[in-house]
């Protein structure tokens, strides 16, 4: 059976076959190296509605349009925890622990989002005169 | 309207004709069969329709790819209902790079290209411009590219299996009389 699958592919198959498993290594890699993030973010709409740091445990009830969805910090990760959205989706994606990681509930107008320990769109200093 | 049974040319168009519409067909009911299963998540299709468009290009030529896999996402749409929604751009965005990849690639390696290389090149296609396009339209966030490797490792998975359903199909098809005048061109 499975020779029989065998033949059926050219070399050149094969080849193509390994540069994309190459391929999905390599953005596995690039995925997996970024550092672990220090705050939890979510917006609504563009505006920040809750913002707490990864390090201690708590959960949060964030209101959106469909109602409340509850986020959970535990073990310096962020969770979805309910949602009154009909996929589940955003339950569904598992915890958030890596700068950059992102938990979006589409439904629920709602984002969050984990940052680093700088905050990049907040510069050190107040005001930079021209 | 008739058609001249004693012109071979003319009847070489109408098949092909015939052969692309029901390749067609096939490749809609397939999306709307695969929309109907359950996802694990959204976005995570099985993309059987590709074994028609692989039909097409191996069968025939580029050309009848682009019609089979344009003409699918287009009914297809219709038939699921999201025609002009987000959900309909992204099956655009990707089929169109997965096309692009499947007959350039056989257009450039010819014979060497088998329906499994194709396929996987087609997939990982399409969930490069599946992704692009959401986030462009939907997502709008960099951490959108975290899934990625999801989708790459997926789409290589389906692609393969796909490509080798597409194999075994076309390997059954080809020797049908009906493409006894292909394979004397393609020889």
């Amino acid at each position: 059976m499975i020779a029989a699958l065998w033949s059926r592919t050219t070399v050149l198959d094969r080849l193509v076959v390994v540069l994309l498993l190459a391929l999905v290594v390599a953005s596995a890699l690039w995925a997996a190296q970024r550092p672990a993030g220090a705050r939890v973010v979510v917006e609504r709409d563009g505006q920040v509605v809750f913002s707490a740091p990864l390090s201690e445990p708590r959960s949060a009830r964030l209101s959106g349009p469909l109602g409340e969805t509850v986020i959970e910090i535990e073990d310096g990760r962020a969770r979805v925890i309910s949602s009154p959205c009909p996929t589940k989706a955003c339950m569904g994606m598992g915890p958030a622990s890596r700068q950059g990681d992102l938990l979006a509930c589409v439904p629920n107008h709602l984002i969050v989002r984990i940052e680093g320990g700088r905050q990049e769109d907040t510069p050190p200093y107040d005001l930079l005169s021209r | 309207m008739t058609c001249s049974a004693v012109d071979p040319q003319e009847l070489a168009r109408c098949r092909r004709g015939v052969f692309l519409a029901l390749f067609t067909a096939l490749a809609v009911v397939l999306n709307v069969f695969e929309f109907l299963l359950p996802s694990p998540a959204p976005w995570f299709r099985l993309g059987f329709a590709n074994i028609l468009t692989l039909c097409a290009l191996y069968l025939f030529d580029g050309r009848a790819a682009w019609t089979v896999s344009i003409a699918r996402i287009l009914v297809g749409s219709l038939v699921i209902g999201n025609l002009f929604a987000p959900g309909f751009f992204l099956a655009l965005t990707g089929g169109v790079l997965a096309v692009t990849l499947m007959t350039g690639a056989r257009a450039l390696a010819g014979e060497r290209l088998g329906p499994v290389g194709a396929s996987a090149l087609g997939a990982v296609g399409h969930a490069l411009g599946q992704l692009l396009m959401a986030r462009w339209l939907l997502v709008q966030h960099d951490g959108l590219w975290l899934l990625l490797p999801f989708f790459l490792a997926f789409a290589l998975v389906t692609g393969v299996l796909n490509g080798l359903i597409a194999a075994l199909v076309i390997e059954k098809v080809a020797t049908h009389p009906a493409f006894a005048s292909q394979r004397r061109t393609q020889e």
